[in-house]
């Protein structure tokens, strides 16, 4: 592929993504959330527009398959980031991954008291490195969605899991008791084609960076 | 488990793909040989030692080791032949002036080097010992472009980059958990990813000066314009001056075209000492040839020696170079006539293909490839061009 192609999902980082976008004079000529293309044109020959699953973002950048794309750290982390470059944090999707138990548990003495902690999460890898970190012993239950559900039905004493307004976790009677790291979307870029594809690719960049300092 | 799969990321090479890979393999070494490199071949297996002098910690996850069931030591299948012809050079040469050698072989990998890469990469390089200035570097950067322009294929960036930059930088760290090797790993991972917002917090704590100018290094990257960008943005030592002056002289080498620079691409960190450079070809997610000067490799072997060289891996080459149509051959018939056979070994003496036909298997002659054959007429063999049966 000659041109540019840039991979994203759909759902909150491709709406903060499209101003943008705009801000690099990119404007995409479907709406991912109504239509069912996985390839979207854009209003430039050259730009074109992937939309695939959160967590596979740096596998498409890593691969080449796309030539940027927009990935959040929680995603990044997991993945490991080899192949990556990850120069533009875009400070969009924000969140924060936290630690959370059901309301009554108390973590801080099953921390202390060096118990073996059941577990529940998506980021597997992160949530392993933070309580090792810590030096605290856990087993970890690898989920797909719906984190919430674990502690309340005895799958787990706790979840890592990311939290945005905590809503969710109010409502199923759950209290973040630790803050692992403030998460955000961060620009990546395959390495061989920021090289190859430089003369396309650096306007693109240096106008969300633009935009992002605004 | 069906017995006949090969393990993850281990291929075998059939017919086509081994043609092309050997023509290659034939090219390469034959044009080095014109430059002056002579061939040598380390072995598969050494001690671990040995093979992991001087490299990093990916290198020691990167080898498959075993038992050495008559010493007892642990050996390893080299991961790189790279050390092994350094090792060469310092240890049983033993001459002190330029030495020029090529290799090329299998290496193993008990983790892929990359993403889709194979655990299998045929390796074949050139080296150079000996001579500390620039002009073996340049030596290098023109042998690779030979060497890419003998395999026909056609590099859309060839990139350099310059340690003596970030170790120049690197020294004036004022803040310890900097000057630690496990600090400094952290600093090296965020500038190789170009992750600017973590290089921020690591550097927090250094003086602006320092700061600013590591914060310059993952921008530093691009064609023409980035030495002079350099030159403005780090602070002016006379480490990093010279780094500039080589990286100016040695892309001067290239066409300004495909000529590209990346001042944080610090790739091969612990044992490079000097101008590192890299091929990338257009739909290649990686690069095709990897290159650089590494002075300090063959102290672990009893003598330090300026070095520099490059290598590449054959399969990934031979899938993007222009296909080799496999030669059509002249069939003869199975038979004992003297007359015949004395044809056959002259045809061959000539070069020619020529394929007996064992009896019986006339219904799968077309897997044969002839496109003529040996008939008798008027009391001779000749070549005639053969008929296909309908």
């Amino acid at each position: 592929m000659q041109g540019i192609t840039l991979a994203l999902s759909k759902g909150r980082i491709f709406e903060e993504t499209l101003p943008l976008l705009a801000a690099a004079g990119i404007v995409p000529t479907d709406d991912p959330e109504s239509s069912r293309k996985l390839i979207i044109g854009t209003n430039r020959p050259d730009v074109r527009l992937v939309i695939v699953r959160a967590s596979d973002t740096p596998t498409y950048v890593q691969y080449g398959a796309a030539d940027l794309g927009i990935a959040g750290k929680d995603v990044l982390l997991e993945h490991g980031g080899a192949g990556l470059y990850q120069p533009i944090d875009l400070n969009i999707a924000r969140c924060r991954l936290s630690v959370a138990v059901p309301k009554g548990f108390d973590y801080e003495q099953a921390v202390r008291r060096g118990a073996r902690l059941q577990v529940a999460t998506k980021y597997v890898h992160t949530a392993r490195e933070h309580f090792a970190a810590k030096g605290v012993h856990v087993d970890l239950i690898k989920l797909y969605g719906s984190m919430e559900l674990a502690p309340l039905v005895g799958l787990a004493d706790a979840i890592v899991d990311l939290v945005s307004s905590g809503g969710t976790l109010r409502a199923n009677n759950l209290v973040e008791v630790e803050h692992i790291m403030d998460i955000s979307s961060r620009l990546v870029i395959n390495q061989a084609a920021l090289k190859v594809k430089h003369d396309l690719l650096k306007p693109i960049l240096e106008a969300i960076e633009g935009a992002v300092k605004k | 488990m069906r017995r006949w799969l090969l393990p993850e990321s281990i291929e075998d090479l059939l017919p086509a793909e081994a043609r092309q890979v050997e023509h290659l393999r034939r090219g390469l070494l034959d044009e080095f040989a014109l430059h002056g490199y002579e061939l040598v071949a380390p072995p598969l297996v050494e001690y671990i030692e040995s093979l992991l002098t001087g490299s990093g910690r990916d290198m020691d996850l990167r080898t498959f080791k075993l038992v050495d069931q008559l010493s007892g030591r642990t050996m390893g299948l080299r991961a790189d032949i790279t050390p092994q012809v350094a090792r060469i050079d310092s240890h049983l040469l033993n001459r002190n002036g330029v030495v020029r050698l090529c290799y090329c072989g299998p290496v193993v990998h008990a983790l892929p080097a990359g993403f889709n890469a194979t655990r299998e990469p045929i390796q074949l390089g050139a080296e150079l010992y000996g001579h500390a200035g620039i002009e073996a570097d340049l030596e290098m950067v023109q042998l690779l472009l030979r060497a890419l322009e003998v395999a026909g294929v056609q590099p859309a960036r060839i990139d350099f980059g310059h340690v003596g930059v970030f170790r120049a930088l690197a020294a004036r760290l004022q803040s310890p958990a900097l000057r630690v090797e496990d600090g400094q790993q952290e600093l090296f991972v965020a500038l190789q990813s170009k992750d600017l917002p973590s290089l921020r917090q690591l550097l927090a704590d250094e003086p602006a000066e320092v700061r600013d100018a590591f914060l310059a290094l993952p921008g530093l990257y691009g064609t023409s314009d980035v030495l002079a960008r350099a030159r403005s943005l780090l602070p002016d030592l006379p480490e990093v001056r010279a780094a500039l002056d080589a990286l100016e002289r040695i892309a001067a080498a290239v066409d300004p075209a495909v000529a590209g620079f990346d001042l944080a691409d610090l790739r091969g960190y612990h044992y490079h000492s000097g101008v590192s450079f890299a091929a990338y070809c257009a739909g290649q997610a990686q690069a095709i040839a990897l290159g650089g000067r590494y002075d300090e490799v063959g102290l672990a072997f009893g003598r330090a020696r300026p070095a520099t060289g490059f290598s590449l891996d054959l399969r990934q080459l031979a899938q993007l170079a222009p296909a080799v149509a496999p030669r059509a051959g002249i069939l003869a018939p199975s038979s004992g006539d003297a007359a015949l056979r004395a044809r056959v070994s002259a045809l061959r003496a000539e070069g020619e293909i020529v394929i007996t036909a064992l009896p019986g298997h006339d219904e799968d002659m077309q897997e044969l490839a002839c496109s003529r054959q040996l008939v008798f007429v008027e009391g001779e063999w000749q070549v005639k061009p053969l008929e296909r049966k309908v």
